[in-house]
């Protein structure tokens, strides 16, 4: 009998974003020069394309015309160029603006845009050309034939808290493709199932993450112009061992994107990201700005930048690896957009090849890596290989060396090789320095207007969950759990977690117990990354679960 | 031939972004549009049935503009197998009466409803989120001339037979129906299911069937406003009422509870008293033509529902409109009150004390139990025999169908779920004429923000009235009236629903309803499936306190809590001396059914938990700590200010 649940197609793409839309763009017009008819799905976890897209952004449109034509690109949504540019150092108090802006930071008439207003974009776009496109499935399997993968298969879902089926149970879909592009961005979980299976990370180091924080606000008429651009670095965060910045940008419309991202290589193990932000929302400079403003979104997203050196293999029979999953973002630069939307098309064209010699080995496929190493992925990642790994030496140790490995073209001396991040984290007794907790105890108090509290930052995520599924946070054993890292660490997850899904719960007997609001979960995949111990696993939920982002 | 099941299904904004147009009516376009949630459970109880019936055809029907298509591709990635949409301009303004013609006709063109021996079943949503009437289905029903249930919230299929689930007032009842038949959903049975991506794949390459109304033969002026019975006057903002909370503190639970019983010794806080702004009477233009559209209808029609043998509180609630509205009109209006059940008469008298000037009795030992089919034949042989000008029933989930199918047949208009009844005039600037006396109802909706005034040009004049919004009148046992029985003709086939079991708890409707301080659970509470609360009311009751326990209604959709305890928008309305929010956020639709209380104490662990707004004392806290130390301290003589030993006292107006 035929299977009404199981699909075929030639490409499947996993996930909307700028990597999956890229790809299935231009290969559906390569395909279609050639007069070629093949199927090309994209299919994302987000209740619609953008749902689950955040970024700062301010992108290099280098990509975009390559991607496009010339009345695409003219149409691509942006919210204007940069017209002012600077980079302030933060003091508690004060601000001071460099002189001139540190190297690849130079953002002078580049474009700014909501990366989910351009997803929904070029969503359209493919859509026109072609490509199905369906938002609201999540995957979570792979079907295999002989140990190859040979397709996907969507989550079930009407199962209750246990996994038990209900009545409304339906089973997912599978998908057999002849290739498949995963492009789930930044910790896809099924990118992660692949590299750890087929072992792809043989040669590279692990990958290191920052969390980005992101608000959007409506200001007041005048308080900012559209264009302007400001990076900080500094307060609120210790410089010797913390690494990250804020950024602001004025939009169209009297609106702001504003933002704070912190590497998860710290050791406190309470530190707060979110609080991090509202802290810095305090300082002089940004709160002038935000006055008489109201908040409009929240999110939260995690950004894979160990560069180059962290780059896994990409591919293996029937499948290739781009975007974020990959880990394409330019460090110092901090962008990763137009490495997304590059290596999308690199992947079109390592399937186009494929799909006319209808060979989709290893053998065609390691084409793409050739394709990658020729472009502008590889000149821009690898002469800043040892960023972020001389950066974790602090800021001033690690700028020097930095600039030493500029003229070097990217060798530094000593660089150290980045531990996972859910290494670095210091048990409470181990740690040193003054606690986060302890730091900025008196700030930690938010007043709703200016600055919230993690539930009512989550409110304007717009995330929403059914609750009748299995947890989508997955603890692997909830004795170590309670043995190591809330006895020893203190819990870190309830304070890395910008939604507060993880509660410590003090019962009358002072018994401490993990507290699961999976709820919450803005789809960051922080606890995936920083738990000691990986404690913590981040499977996906529903499909249409999660954020609904709308111009993040 | 095998079976067709029917799903009506409504697009709707999402609650939170509904707009209304300066018209009145809903504005559709600017929201985010879902399908209406009773609707989509009602789409899983149509998948339901099939599985139970083999070979049954799917089919999903929608009215509204071609927008609706997306939700009818929803429906067909679900699993079904054909989708329709009666979609026209003209039909713009249409009322429920309208509407539910309007899709009878559709079904009717689409070949049901055309004879003996048909094999279909029509699935529905209880009520829509932008409309709430909870009308369509019944209208349908009527309309088609079929049997129906509403407020179902589960479906088995045996022998040919449905056999379904009804929420009753306190309790619920099942019903065997045959086929064809029109049931409606409650959204508290089985969630819709999440539709597979092979099913997305199928409803893209699916066309929605689209029919004009003259595809389906329907005329232009049997719908949209000239189709339409009732209109919507006027549409005015709610506000709330209440003074900003009191927050308890205190180092521990003992000393924020102490600090409790402090502040409500001292007294909450209160708004500045705002003068009532002496409403300015329209000025009516004297050249106007005044129309009396009753041709020479006259008084009012209520109904008295019986439970247990007994009537229920509502319907007693119902004669102080009644007689309002009575003393409004003409000298000599009537209350006339319709009293149907087996040995009832002795029930009579206890209407007339409360303020009925007529009871019509039907004594029949086959009405025991309330049915909708007798039940609506005997209101429209009553109807064309005394012609009353206005008709109420309590918005129960009885009167809230027999209303609307009782309408159908008397081609009245029905205005759900009052708080307001009024006689009034109306204003048409258009043909220069005052419409004197009309009915003015108004009712809550958008999610209790808007306050609209409906009025109907057809008498009767129909309306259901919140239960808990009237005061039910004194009682007077000098108050004099007349006793008459009707003889119905009743036919074998308005029994063909049958009984099979009704059940109803101790607690619920009139419990609520008489209660000094309810406290009730909500989300907060799931834990202990809110046995500390139980203790609470059951530690107040021995204190002589007349105390009940209410929730929110995620409780009710876990199990946790029976629907007749249900405090909110789509539950009961209460106005207690005290109500107690325990673990309950918040959302709008609570409020709504519990903002009209005295003094309200909140306890929630969050502190921005919206409820606090809603509130006079606030506490932050575990439940779980709070209430064990409360329930020492009422063992300890604490009332919440209550006075005890059973002495009520008089409700505040």
């Amino acid at each position: 009998m035929e299977d009404k649940n199981r699909l075929f197609t030639d490409v499947l793409v996993v996930g909307a974003g700028p990597s999956g839309l890229s790809c299935a763009i231009h290969l559906a017009n390569k395909l279609n020069c050639g007069g070629e008819k093949k199927r090309i799905m994209v299919i994302d976890k987000g209740s619609e394309v953008g749902a689950h897209i955040l970024s700062g952004a301010l992108i290099k449109e280098e990509a975009f015309k390559e991607l496009l034509n010339e009345e695409e690109f003219e149409n691509l949504p942006t919210q204007g160029k940069v017209i002012i540019d600077k980079t302030l150092k933060l003091s508690p108090s004060s601000s001071y603006a460099l002189p001139f802006n540190p190297p690849y930071m130079n953002n002078l008439n580049r474009t700014i845009i909501s990366l989910s207003q351009v997803c929904r974009y070029l969503a359209k776009l493919a859509e026109e050309k072609g490509v199905e496109i369906y938002s609201g499935f999540a995957v979570d399997n792979f079907i295999y034939d002989e140990g190859n993968i040979i397709g996907i298969k969507c989550k079930d879902t009407g199962v209750n808290h246990n996994g038990e089926k209900q009545k409304n149970f339906q089973e997912g879909t599978k998908v057999e493709a002849k290739l498949i592009v995963l492009a789930e961005g930044t910790r896809g979980s099924l990118a992660k199932k692949v590299k750890d299976k087929f072992n792809l990370r043989a040669k590279s180091n692990p990958q290191s993450y920052s969390l980005g924080i992101k608000e959007l606000w409506n200001v007041k008429e005048g308080s900012i112009k559209g264009g302007e651009a400001y990076h900080t670095f500094g307060y609120p965060l210790n410089t010797k061992e913390e690494f990250g910045g804020g950024f602001l940008y004025g939009l169209k419309d009297n609106k702001v994107a504003l933002g704070f991202a912190v590497g998860l290589d710290y050791e406190d193990p309470t530190l707060d990201p979110n609080a991090l932000m509202q802290i810095w929302k305090q300082h002089p400079f940004i709160k002038n700005i935000l006055k008489d403003g109201n908040i409009v979104e929240y999110g939260a997203k995690t950004i894979p930048e160990g560069g180059w050196n962290s780059v896994s293999k990409l591919y293996i029979d029937n499948l290739l690896i781009v975007g974020d999953s990959a880990g394409f973002v330019a460090m110092p630069a901090l962008k990763g957009v137009h490495l997304a939307v590059t290596s999308g098309m690199c992947a079109a064209e390592t399937a186009y090849i494929a799909l006319i010699k209808d060979d989709f080995t290893e053998a065609t496929l390691k084409k793409y890596e050739k394709l990658i190493e020729n472009s502008r992925i590889k000149k821009e990642l690898y002469p800043v290989r040892n960023f972020r790994a001389v950066m974790s030496q602090g800021l001033f140790y690690g700028g020097y060396k930095f600039g030493i490995s500029l003229v070097t073209n990217g060798y530094s001396p000593l660089t150290p090789l980045l531990p996972k991040d859910s290494k670095t984290t210091k048990k409470l007794k181990e740690y040193n320095g003054e606690l986060f907790k302890d730091r900025f105890k008196d700030k930690l108090e938010f007043d709703k207007v200016l600055t919230f509290d993690k539930d009512t930052s989550v409110f304007y995520s717009g995330t929403a969950h059914d609750e009748e599924q299995l947890v989508h946070l997955h603890v692997k054993n909830m004795d170590e759990f309670n043995n190591s890292n809330i006895k020893e660490y203190g819990m870190p997850c309830q304070y890395f977690c910008p939604a507060a899904v993880y509660e410590e719960h003090i019962d009358k007997q002072n018994n401490h117990a993990l507290k699961i609001h999976a709820e919450n979960c803005v789809h960051c995949k922080t606890c995936d990354i920083k738990t000691p111990n990986d404690e913590i696993t981040w499977n996906t939920p529903y499909g249409g679960d999660g954020p609904q982002y709308q111009n993040m | 031939m095998a079976t067709t099941i029917i799903s009506l299904m409504k697009q709707v904004p999402l609650p939170s972004q509904m707009r209304m147009g300066d018209d009145g009516l809903m504005d559709r376009t600017k929201a985010k549009s879902i399908i209406n949630i009773d609707c989509s459970f009602a789409l899983e109880a149509g998948l339901q049935l099939k599985s139970m019936i083999s070979g049954a055809k799917l089919i999903v029907c929608s009215m509204g503009p071609p927008s609706f298509n997306q939700s009818l591709k929803k429906a067909i990635s679900m699993g079904y197998d054909e989708a329709y949409l009666l979609s026209d301009r003209k039909l713009g303004g249409s009322d429920t009466f309208a509407t539910g013609l309007a899709i009878s006709t559709m079904l009717k063109h689409l070949g049901f409803g055309k004879g003996a021996n048909e094999d279909f079943i029509i699935v529905a949503g209880r009520q829509t989120s932008d409309g709430d009437t909870a009308h369509i289905p019944s209208q349908v029903a009527e309309n088609m001339g079929i049997p129906q249930a509403t407020f179902i919230e589960d479906i088995q299929y045996e022998d040919g037979h449905i056999i379904a689930r009804r929420i009753i007032e306190g309790g619920y009842q099942i019903l065997k129906l045959p086929k064809p038949c029109t049931l409606s959903l409650t959204p508290t049975g089985i969630p819709p299911r999440r539709p597979s991506l092979a099913g997305t794949v199928r409803a893209r390459e699916t066309k929605v069937t689209v029919f004009s109304i003259d595809d389906v033969n329907l005329s232009d002026e049997k719908i949209g406003l000239s189709g339409s019975p009732t209109i919507v006057a006027k549409v005015a903002n709610i506000k709330s009422q209440r003074a900003p909370a009191i927050f308890c503190d205190g180092e521990g639970t003992s000393d924020l509870v102490e600090s409790l019983i402090e502040n409500i010794k001292k007294g909450k806080n209160s708004l500045e008293e705002t003068v009532k702004k002496e409403i300015k009477k329209k000025e009516m233009p004297e050249d106007y033509e005044r129309v009396d559209f009753r041709k020479g209808a006259s008084g009012i029609l209520t109904w008295a529902e019986l439970a247990n043998g007994e009537i229920t509180r509502p319907s007693l609630e119902l004669l102080t409109p009644a007689r309002n509205l009575a003393n409004s009109l003409e000298s000599g209006t009537k209350v006339t009150t319709l009293l149907i059940g087996s040995k009832v008469e002795h029930l009579a008298k206890e209407l007339i004390y409360h303020g009925s000037d007529e009871v019509i009795v039907v004594d029949d030992e086959r009405l025991e139990e309330y049915r909708i089919l007798p039940f609506s034949s005997i209101f429209e042989q009553i109807i064309k025999k005394y012609n009353p000008e206005i008709a109420l029933f309590s918005a129960t989930t009885a009167g809230r169908e027999l209303a609307p199918r009782t309408a159908v047949k008397t081609q009245s208009g029905v205005t759900a779920d009052c708080t307001s009844l009024e006689i009034g005039e109306h204003l048409d600037r258009k043909n220069k004429r005052i419409f004197s006396p009309i009915l003015e109802s108004r009712r809550p909706t958008y999610g209790e923000s808007k306050l609209a005034t409906i009025l109907g040009f057809h008498c009767p004049q129909i309306s259901t009235a919140r239960a808990g919004t009237f005061e039910v009148p004194p009682r007077d046992e000098s108050a004099k009236g007349k006793i008459t029985t009707f003889k119905p003709v009743l036919e074998e086939k308005d029994f063909i629903t049958q009984i099979i079991k009704t059940v109803r708890g101790d607690g619920g409707l009139a419990n609520l309803f008489d209660a000094d301080i309810i406290i009730s659970g909500g989300r907060g509470t799931i834990g202990d499936e809110m046995k500390l609360i139980k203790d609470l009311v059951n530690t107040l009751k021995d204190k002589g306190i007349s105390a009940e326990y209410g929730s929110s209604r995620p409780m009710v959709d876990e199990g946790i809590c029976e629907y007749a305890r249900q405090v909110g928008q789509t539950g009961k309305t209460v106005r207690p001396k005290v109500y107690v929010a325990v673990g309950i956020s918040g959302a709008i639709q609570h409020i709504a059914g519990m903002k009209e209380s005295d003094t309200i104490i909140a306890i929630n662990k969050h502190s921005n938990a919206s409820i606090f707004s809603h509130s006079d004392f606030a506490l932050v806290g575990d439940y779980e700590d709070i209430i064990p130390e409360l329930i020492d301290r009422v063992k300890k003589g604490f009332a919440f200010g209550l006075k005890q030993n059973g002495d009520k006292g008089s409700k505040d107006v």
